[in-house]
């Protein structure tokens, strides 16, 4: 369904100073930088998965995501989408795609959305019998029902949220790619939007996800591709993702006297909840649970435990940090 | 009912308008009192007992009539797209645009489709009807020549509406770009025989602004002849050129950070 070969975009950008000397010498001579937003990026995506893409801030996973969508020209590599080159064949490509960006609204803030509807309904000329059965659908699956004809400014962020993903889906795309889609939501908008987007991809329809919230990620990724300085760190799923880092569980602990800062193979003190309570992360390949709880019993007096495995953000942490360290070390040899 | 796109958009264009429907009603009052401030200067000028050379009171307020029926037509179908170029290639939500299976200048211009700026062709005919009530009126021949050339002052402005929104694909953020749509056109409100003979060249040839108002006003009152519709190939060219430089730099557009 998408495949992509050896991706790379440059661009160029001024490098500005902050102080008024280098601002004003700004308005002279703007020296310029080449940036390299994504670097010989190839993976493919097969119809009706949902795949997701992380890494840290300016990563490359937007601009991954915008030449995806059609909105960048590339500088090398291939893209086919659906059959098409997304940038080259854009009319007949975004047709088929929808999208939906947690920073930029395709709403208009003073009418209904359901004017807004009606707006995309005659850009993507749907016809009106397949136009009001998929919005019928949507606002039903969606639990809208009225709030689609408030204006958007009255609506909340979860009401407005839910109203893009309607919008992005009117026309009945094969392909949604999504930026940030829950950000900012409360815990229940985001199980709302969590739960639309597994129904669609039941259906069929393929996500594209890209997100700092993890937990959109453990919810909904059957695959993770993780970029970083734009290339792909990690492109598995979330399982072997997890197993790459060893075995290790995350357990939280409130003991009867207090853990002092110790130093056992095996054990990282992640946090200091209180005074008799941590959380701890244990590599059970170097300390096996069982022995772990009959000495951490024997001497601290375990009152309350809970044994969870290692968290998303912990690995991803990891990773990133070790992509850090790999190159901080490349850089000084 | 199917609604086609132009439909579609322009009613959802007047809805938001008519959000704030006070904003709206000022708007409109606004722009009439703005397009009336020239005309009006123009007024006091042959009322002092001044004049603009060859040219009596009605006939120079129907220059800066069909400037404003011009406008009128121009501003709120093509003018919308340099705002929404503006704001959009700051934001970066441009990109909206883009995911639209519609070519991309249509998109921009008509999402910047502007009903207030029709205040405009209201002055532009109460400005016509009065500067017309002050001469013969002219005949068949000289409305149909009108009319073509009148087409080609508002293809004109099509095409400068697109070099505008098209440098702010580079130039990105620059509002100042009105100010230069007014610096360049505001020659076009007067008679061009009141300037110099260069300054007549480089109005005509170089920066055509003359074509705005002064071509087809002089058309109106049977002074230029079938000859005068010369003027058609020029706002032709400048269109084409203008939408080879808009696509072109549409090209250089580079979103915002994600």
């Amino acid at each position: 369904m998408i495949e992509v070969r050896n991706l790379t975009k440059t661009y160029m950008t001024h490098e500005r100073g902050h102080t008024l000397r280098e601002v004003t010498r700004n308005l002279i001579r703007r020296p310029m930088k080449e940036i390299k937003a994504v670097h010989d990026l190839s993976f493919t995506v097969p119809q009706g998965e949902m795949l997701a893409f992380l890494g840290p801030n300016g990563a490359g996973k937007s601009t991954t995501l915008k030449i995806l969508t059609g909105v960048l020209h590339p500088t090398a590599g291939e893209v086919r989408a659906l059959g098409l080159v997304p940038w080259k064949q854009r009319r007949q490509y975004v047709g088929r795609i929808g999208a939906v960006f947690g920073q930029k609204s395709q709403l208009l803030w003073d009418i209904p959305p359901v004017d807004a509807f009606y707006m995309n309904k005659a850009i993507y000329g749907v016809p009106e019998r397949q136009y009001q059965s998929t919005l019928n659908d949507l606002t039903e699956l969606l639990s809208v029902g009225d709030i689609i004809r408030k204006p958007t400014r009255q609506l909340s962020l979860g009401e407005r949220m839910k109203c893009e993903f309607i919008m992005a889906m009117l026309h009945r795309p094969e392909i949604v790619f999504l930026d940030e889609p829950t950000i900012g939501l409360d815990m229940i908008a985001k199980e709302n939007i969590r739960h639309f987007i597994r129904s669609m991809n039941s259906q069929g329809v393929t996500f594209i996800l890209t997100t700092h919230d993890l937990e959109d990620v453990e919810m909904l990724a059957e695959r993770v591709i993780v970029i970083n300085h734009g290339e792909i760190v990690v492109d598995d799923s979330l399982g072997v993702l997890r197993s790459r880092l060893g075995d290790k569980k995350s357990v939280r602990l409130t003991t009867e006297s207090p853990v002092p800062d110790i130093r056992i193979q095996g054990i990282t003190i992640t946090e200091r909840i209180g005074p008799l309570e941590i959380a701890l992360e244990i590599d059970t390949s170097l300390l096996p649970l069982k022995r772990f709880i009959r000495e951490f019993n024997e001497v601290y007096g375990i009152v309350d435990m809970a044994i969870d495995v290692i968290p998303i953000e912990s690995i991803m942490k990891e990773l990133y940090m070790d992509e850090a360290s790999a190159e901080s070390a490349a850089a000084k040899s | 009912m199917r609604e086609g796109l132009f439909g579609a958009v322009i009613r959802t264009k007047f809805a938001e308008q008519m959000a704030y429907r006070s904003h709206f009603i000022i708007s409109v009052i606004m722009l009439v009192i703005g397009d009336l401030v020239v005309p009006l200067v123009t007024l006091l000028v042959y009322k002092s007992g001044a004049s603009f050379p060859g040219w009596t009171m009605h006939e120079a307020l129907l220059i800066q009539a069909v400037f404003a029926l011009s406008k009128g037509v121009a501003f709120p179908i093509f003018f919308g797209m340099v705002g929404t170029t503006l704001g959009h290639v700051r934001e970066g939500t441009f990109d909206l645009l883009l995911l639209r299976p519609r070519p991309v200048m249509l998109m921009a211009m008509i999402t910047g489709f502007d009903p207030d700026d029709f205040g405009r062709l209201f002055s532009g005919t109460v400005l016509f009807v009065y500067a017309l009530s002050g001469m013969a009126m002219p005949g068949g021949e000289s409305w149909l020549q009108f009319g073509l050339l009148f087409l080609a002052s508002v293809t004109m402005l099509c095409a400068v509406s697109l070099f505008l929104s098209g440098m702010l694909f580079r130039w990105v953020g620059s509002s100042r770009v009105f100010d230069i749509f007014d610096a360049f056109t505001s020659f076009g409100m007067y008679p061009g025989t009141i300037f110099s003979k260069s300054m007549q060249n480089v109005l005509t040839y170089v920066l055509p602004v003359g074509l705005i108002a002064f071509v087809p006003a002089e058309a109106l009152l049977g002074r230029s002849g079938w000859e005068g519709l010369w003027a058609l190939l020029p706002a032709a060219g400048f269109l084409l050129l203008g939408m080879v430089y808009w696509n072109r730099m549409l090209r250089g557009y580079t979103s915002a950070g994600g």
